[in-house]
């Protein structure tokens, strides 16, 4: 056996879209087999294991079963890592906290939404649920952002994750603000790590990688009557990735 | 050194034959604003624009650059940019700013990576035809420029007055179909240029730029600070746009053998939470008050003290438009002062 450390990989409520950057890392995913043991991981391999250094969990906690395999995984793993937005903030899946949840189960499953194993309960982040050492951000992962946080936990090296907002990139970027033609950009409260990706294609930042750790909500009500619009206006496309989400702290 | 005039089709026929050799950065439109970009012909040159989304800094301290390369054993190899190039159309107060920067990264302590690429770099400045929504250089005194240019071109309606302020800038405005600029063309651009001696000013500094650090001086316990940063994103949109903004922040990463690596600087803003940092994960200004105030005494004091008075915002207006809270406006701030600790 080699003493390359060894790696899980899980997943939960999600699209797996994570798992499929991991995927298409192209020539950097040999490099990444090749610094690390992979033992599980269900999207690649067919193997399974109870023995792992690293977790990566991706997808968010929906169900009390859920609840129970992430506790096997964290006591099992010495590393856990959450991998994207579903796992680290809760994601999209959190759109249904803000409803009842007797409807959202007749919306998704019709007659059958009673049926015992489609049981399902609010939302949660993993960060939520147990202790996370790295939170790896965004809808979907960046991939160079994945690689790095990689290196550095091969290395012992903290990672550092941008606590500024995505407004820095974006500037950086030499964009025009979206706010000029219009759009209620979230980028002033939203993490930056991304390279500002949507403003940068002429869309508003919709807030993927979670708060910045002291985000100025005031501030943003404030702009939002500037501009003439309506704080229900950003209450509501907060709500597709930012309700209820948690301050985590993490290494990440 | 001379003053030439050209007119504006030999004008063009200069930057088109230019760019055949050389690499010309030149304003051009970019959306409804304007920006610095590889040049590709002289009719894509807009020398009347208003500002530049970025300043042009970027040029000579880019937005991210690797620094050094290390190979895990000891051994490491300094990364530097040669490319010769030309920076065609900054503005006056941009050009203030360039000499501030230039003065910041070789007094005290000589910035390789920055000053070759400044000394690769020729610039070619114009005067503002047209005033931005925000500019108030006129306040700042930093509507027009007299040095740190190689070439400075005034628009008088016909053509263009060149002025080589460099030997450098002489010898390549020898390359251009000119005739000595006349009594009446130097008339023409001396006009321009006390015009916007007065109108580029759309916000009022009720002092003078030198009353500002004594201003300071007595306002570090002013209720503005905290008033105006309980809106502050600490978004730093302010440091981004500012052309005389220059902290930095330095990161090794490995390679993926887990050994060699790079080491890189980006752009860092004082407004930024996490901005002061330090070993220890102590962080000595982290309070979003403090970290607003901080920026006005960079500006106005600190920097100034560098710079043999000189203060160290130009008055581009840039942070102005850039900040969506609407606080980071100069003059705004200053005036306030003026307005509740008088001038002394
Ligand atoms: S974070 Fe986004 S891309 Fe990743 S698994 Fe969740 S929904 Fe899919
Ligand atoms: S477009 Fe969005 S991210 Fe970019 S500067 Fe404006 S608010 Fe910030
Ligand atoms: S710009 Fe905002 S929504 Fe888009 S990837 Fe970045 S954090 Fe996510
Ligand atoms: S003053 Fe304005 S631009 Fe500067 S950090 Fe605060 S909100 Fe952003
Ligand atoms: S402080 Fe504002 S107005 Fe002054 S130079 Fe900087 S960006 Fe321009």
């Amino acid at each position: 056996m080699s003493n390359k450390p060894r790696v899980a990989v899980f997943d939960f409520a999600c699209c797996e879209g994570c798992q499929l950057q991991i995927v298409n890392l192209e020539e950097e995913i040999l490099d990444l087999i090749g610094a690390v043991d992979v033992v599980e991981w269900r999207e690649a391999m067919s193997e399974q294991s109870s023995n792992y250094d690293v977790a990566i969990i991706e997808g968010s906690i929906t169900r009390p079963e859920d609840e129970e395999r992430l506790w096997l995984i964290r006591s099992r793993a010495k590393v856990l890592i959450a991998l994207g937005a579903c796992a680290t903030i809760g994601g999209i899946n959190k759109l249904k906290n803000n409803f009842d949840l007797r409807d959202v189960k007749k919306w998704v499953y019709g007659k059958d939404a009673e049926k015992p194993h489609l049981n399902t309960e609010l939302t949660r982040s993993v960060a939520q649920v147990v202790k996370v050492d790295y939170l790896i951000h965004g809808c979907p992962i960046d991939r160079k952002e994945f690689t790095y946080i990689m290196r550095c936990i091969l290395t012992g090296k903290k990672p550092e994750i941008p606590e500024w907002p995505v407004c820095v990139e974006c500037k950086l970027k030499d964009n025009r603000c979206l706010w000029e033609t219009g759009q209620t950009c979230l980028g002033p409260i939203i993490r930056a790590g991304c390279g500002a990706r949507c403003p940068s294609s002429g869309f508003r930042c919709f807030g993927c990688r979670g708060y910045v750790n002291n985000p100025n909500i005031n501030a943003a009500k404030d702009v939002i009557e500037r501009y003439g619009l309506d704080v229900e206006v950003l209450k509501r496309k907060m709500n597709l990735f930012g309700s209820g989400n948690t301050q985590v702290t993490a290494n990440g | 050194m001379s003053i030439k005039k050209i007119t504006k089709q030999a004008f063009a026929n200069f930057i088109d034959n230019l760019i055949k050799t050389a690499t010309v950065y030149g304003v051009q439109p970019k959306g409804e604003r304007f920006d610095f970009a590889p040049l590709a012909s002289a009719k894509d040159l807009r020398l009347d624009y208003d500002v530049t989304l970025l300043p042009p800094k970027r040029f000579f301290q880019p937005t991210t650059e690797t620094l050094l390369t290390f190979d895990g054993e000891g051994r490491y190899k300094s990364n530097f940019d040669n490319e010769n190039f030309i920076l065609l159309g900054v503005h006056p107060y941009d050009m203030v700013a360039i000499n501030q920067m230039d003065k910041i990264f070789s007094k005290d302590y000589y910035d390789e990576h920055y000053m070759k690429r400044r000394n690769n770099a020729t610039i070619i400045a114009c005067d503002v035809l047209t005033p931005s929504e925000n500019v108030f250089a006129a306040s700042m005194g930093m509507a027009t420029v007299s040095e740190g240019f190689d070439i400075l071109l005034t628009d008088i309606g016909d053509g263009y007055v060149a002025e080589a302020g460099t030997e450098k800038g002489n010898a390549l405005l020898a390359k251009a179909e000119t005739t000595d600029a006349n009594e009446k063309d130097l008339e023409k651009r001396q006009k321009l240029q006390q015009d916007n001696q007065k109108n580029l000013n759309k916000h009022k500094l009720k002092c003078k730029p030198s009353d500002i650090p004594n201003l300071l001086e007595r306002a570090y316990k002013h209720p503005v600070w905290e008033e105006k940063a309980k809106t502050c994103f600490s978004c730093g949109s302010c440091n981004t746009v500012c052309p005389t903004c220059y902290c930095f922040n330095v990161q090794d990463s490995f390679n993926w053998d887990l050994k060699s690596g790079k080491r890189q600087r980006t752009w860092d803003g004082c407004l930024l939470d996490g901005f002061t940092k330090v070993a220890g994960e102590h962080e000595f200004r982290s309070n979003r008050a403090d970290r607003f105030r901080h920026r006005f005494y960079r500006k106005g004091k600190y920097v100034p003290e560098k710079l043999n008075g000189q203060i160290s915002c130009v008055g581009c207006g840039r942070c102005v438009g850039a900040c969506l809270p609407d606080i980071a406006n100069p003059v705004k701030v200053f005036n306030r002062l003026v307005d509740d600790l008088g001038l002394l």
